[in-house]
């Protein structure tokens, strides 16, 4: 009785070609844009568009403007003057500004990077890349600059200042005080929102399918299934088998795109991710099968369905991440599934982990599941046919 | 009762169900045996698929009980396999083809996968749909959909068949294969319960025939026998008139009609209505009244319906 549920929800998804794209299509999308944003963004790597005005127009503004050129690979470009640069600007044609107005060697501060308000991280950007382009790029004008700063303090020989600031450019810049390296492994962010992306679509993708139990009040066949020898229960648990697998599906689709363009370590942690996806898609099913039982019309759960799904998203981490969430909402976002998905996947795929927060995980997603399936038989079996 | 038909399989004894303040069904008695058709009539709300919903178990009563073949369906799940029913919307998947509907419903329904393919051939052999077995049902047209509605209700062979409004809407061949399978399930010993507005169904199916009210079964019997004990004689009789008048109103109370319509409809029951219907128009014509129509029928469903619930001085109010 079960399979014959399965089946026929399984036809009813295999025939539907929009709902194909919608399960299996978007939700990778959507990830890959995620990643693009967020991935670059932590990596320090955004590609801004920036312009330059250059009032000096000196030897040590035009290095300077070459290194910065060639820092962010051609994406600097000259604006011929600052209504010009700030047009650019305001138009979205650059994402910041850069203003030369006064010599690199004996203005307190000759650059002014001009950001708009709305794109303030590109600001950040230019701003930190003028720096670097100085510190490591330029570093015979970092000593000049210094120099100059130092010279009535140090009471330098004429000789002495004059052999440091007629230095000529291509002096080999100083090894670096501090060096980086990152561990290995895969982006957190991108796991995070692998994992926050698919519970995100699973709980849509869920709520499709059992609407279906809406459409068949609808057309009476509630009261032909009514008859069927097993009753209500193994309808609803046929129901809850199929929007798990297809969950499953769901999740395994975006994880391999995942795995694929970014190197998400899938195939390492596949059984762990495996139960992860199972539990996930689970509750996702209970919840979208309590919901459709508790709606009328279709008219009535869309709306409803999309706002709760919408909220918990908020709540769970799905849009944000849920560390720059204040605390309280922090510790409200345990009440959701997405924090208890998105914690397990992070866990089994970057720490590499099952630990006992995955096993809560679970049993917390277990129990979302169980309850929401044991809802929906309740509110099934109570209502007027 | 099920008169000299034996062994009832459907049978509701003083059997109560309330919605709120509206009682929905009230202490209903009704007896529907093997091999008979049961026609049941009613208005709109009256009560009808309240009651087929009560038949079937899917509606729990307030009070009374309801038995198929001795066995509550409400509580007992094996002899829900022996009921089917055909719901007045068509109870199918739509992305399905009929052949694999018919294969879903025959699984649930309990049928052994090794006899599933010849069940399902039969039922669409019966109902004349074999032709569009593999086509999915939301690309049929209604009369084919209905023919595979029905399919899905037989395709079990039950002992008890509901069927609700199964000829709503179709073209004179359809209803005619419907026809011949309902007289074949009876000759088969199937108990069928078969609400219908249709008088054509209810005159060459219904062994027996009941109408409900306001949730109360007012008269059962064969179909002849009431429309004579509710008719003897007498034909329907209508008037229209072409506007509402003062002057034709004593007249047409006078033999026993009653208005409609502000006044403009103007309809009875008359013995010897083609003698009632000139003397009327003289009379009207002799006062200056227009008529738009005026019109003799035999008494249809919606005549004995409101003969049977009191509005046209029948037993309904007793």
């Amino acid at each position: 009785m079960m399979l014959v549920m399965l089946r026929v929800m399984a036809l009813g998804l295999w025939r539907d070609r929009a709902g194909l794209v919608l399960v299996f299509v978007l939700p990778p999308l959507v990830f890959i844009v995620f990643a693009s944003v967020f991935g670059a963004g932590a990596s320090g790597t955004l590609d801004i568009r920036a312009q330059v005005v250059d009032q000096t127009n000196s030897a040590d503004s035009n290095w300077l403007i070459h290194s910065l050129q060639q820092r962010l690979a051609g994406r600097l470009t000259w604006s011929p003057d600052i209504a010009a640069l700030e047009d650019a600007i305001e138009s979205g044609q650059a994402d910041a500004g850069l203003i030369l107005h006064g010599d690199l060697l004996e203005t307190p501060t000759p650059v002014t990077v001009l950001i708009h308000p709305g794109r303030r991280a590109a600001g950040e950007v230019l701003t930190a890349q003028v720096d670097a382009a100085v510190a490591q790029d330029l570093p015979e004008l970092m000593l000049r600059r210094e120099i100059a700063h130092l010279d009535p303090i140090l009471a330098l020989t004429p000789d002495q200042v004059r052999r440091a600031t007629t230095l000529p450019f291509g002096l080999a810049s100083s090894p670096p005080l501090v060096a980086q390296r990152t561990l290995p492994g895969s982006d957190p962010l991108l796991v995070y929102y692998a994992g926050a992306v698919s519970i995100l679509f699973l709980m849509f993708t869920a709520m499709q399918g059992a609407m279906s139990l809406i459409d068949e009040r609808r057309a009476g066949l509630r009261l032909r299934l009514g008859l069927s020898a097993g009753g209500i229960a193994p309808l609803l648990a046929g129901r809850m088998l199929w929007l798990t697998a297809l969950g499953v599906i769901q999740a395994l689709v975006l994880f391999l795109v995942a795995a694929a363009a970014y190197g998400v370590p899938l195939l390492a942690n596949l059984a762990a991710w495996l139960a992860t996806a199972v539990c996930a898609a689970a509750a996702a099913a209970g919840i979208a099968l309590a919901l459709a039982g508790s709606c009328n019309t279709r008219e009535q759960a869309q709306p409803v369905s999309t706002f709760i799904f919408l909220i918990l998203a908020a709540v769970g981490g799905s849009m944000a991440p849920r560390f720059l969430m204040p605390a309280a909402l922090q510790s409200l976002s345990w009440l959701t599934p997405h924090a208890w998905v998105i914690e397990a996947y992070q866990t089994v795929l970057w720490r590499g982990l099952v630990n006992t927060t995955v096993v809560q995980a679970w049993s917390v997603l277990a129990g979302f599941a169980a309850a929401g399936f044991l809802a929906a038989l309740w509110i099934e079996g109570r209502r007027r046919l | 009762m099920a008169g000299e038909q034996s062994e009832v399989v459907l049978q509701l004894a003083k059997a109560v169900r309330r919605y709120g303040n509206r009682t929905a069904l009230d202490q209903v008695d009704l007896e529907v045996a093997k091999g008979e058709v049961y026609a049941l009539i009613g208005r709109n709300g009256a009560g009808k698929s309240t009651l087929a919903k009560a038949a079937i178990g899917a509606l729990a009563l307030d009070s009374g009980s309801v038995l198929v073949s001795g066995v509550d369906p409400g509580r007992d799940r094996d002899v829900r396999r022996e009921i089917g029913i055909a719901p007045q919307e068509i109870a199918l998947y739509p992305h399905l083809t009929v052949a694999e509907n018919l294969d879903a419903f025959a699984a649930l329904a309990g049928v052994p996968r090794a006899e599933r393919a010849s069940a399902v051939a039969r039922a669409m052999n019966e109902t004349a749909c074999a032709q569009r077995a593999g086509e999915r049902l939301d690309q049929l047209s209604g009369g084919w959909r209905r023919r595979a509605n029905v399919a899905a209700a037989i395709v079990h062979r039950p002992r008890l068949l509901v069927l609700d409004e199964p000829t709503e809407g179709l073209d004179t061949e359809t209803r005619l294969i419907l026809h011949h399978l309902i007289a074949r399930l009876r000759a088969d010993r199937t108990a069928v319960l078969l609400i219908s507005h249709n008088a054509e169904d209810i005159a060459v199916l219904a062994d027996r025939l009941g109408v409900i009210d306001a949730g109360r079964l007012r008269v059962e019997g064969r179909p002849g026998e009431l429309m004579a004990r509710a008719f003897g004689g007498r034909t329907e009789l209508i008037v229209q008139l072409s506007a509402a008048s003062s002057s034709a109103e004593p007249i047409l109370t006078a033999r026993g009609l009653s208005p409609s319509d502000r006044g403009l409809c103007w309809s009875g029951m008359v013995v010897d209505a083609l003698a009632q219907a000139q003397e009327i128009e003289t009379a009207l014509r002799s006062v200056d009244v227009k008529l738009r129509e005026l019109a003799v029928h035999p008494p249809g469903l919606d005549a004995l319906i409101g003969w049977a619930t009191g509005s046209a001085g029948g037993p309904g109010k007793a």
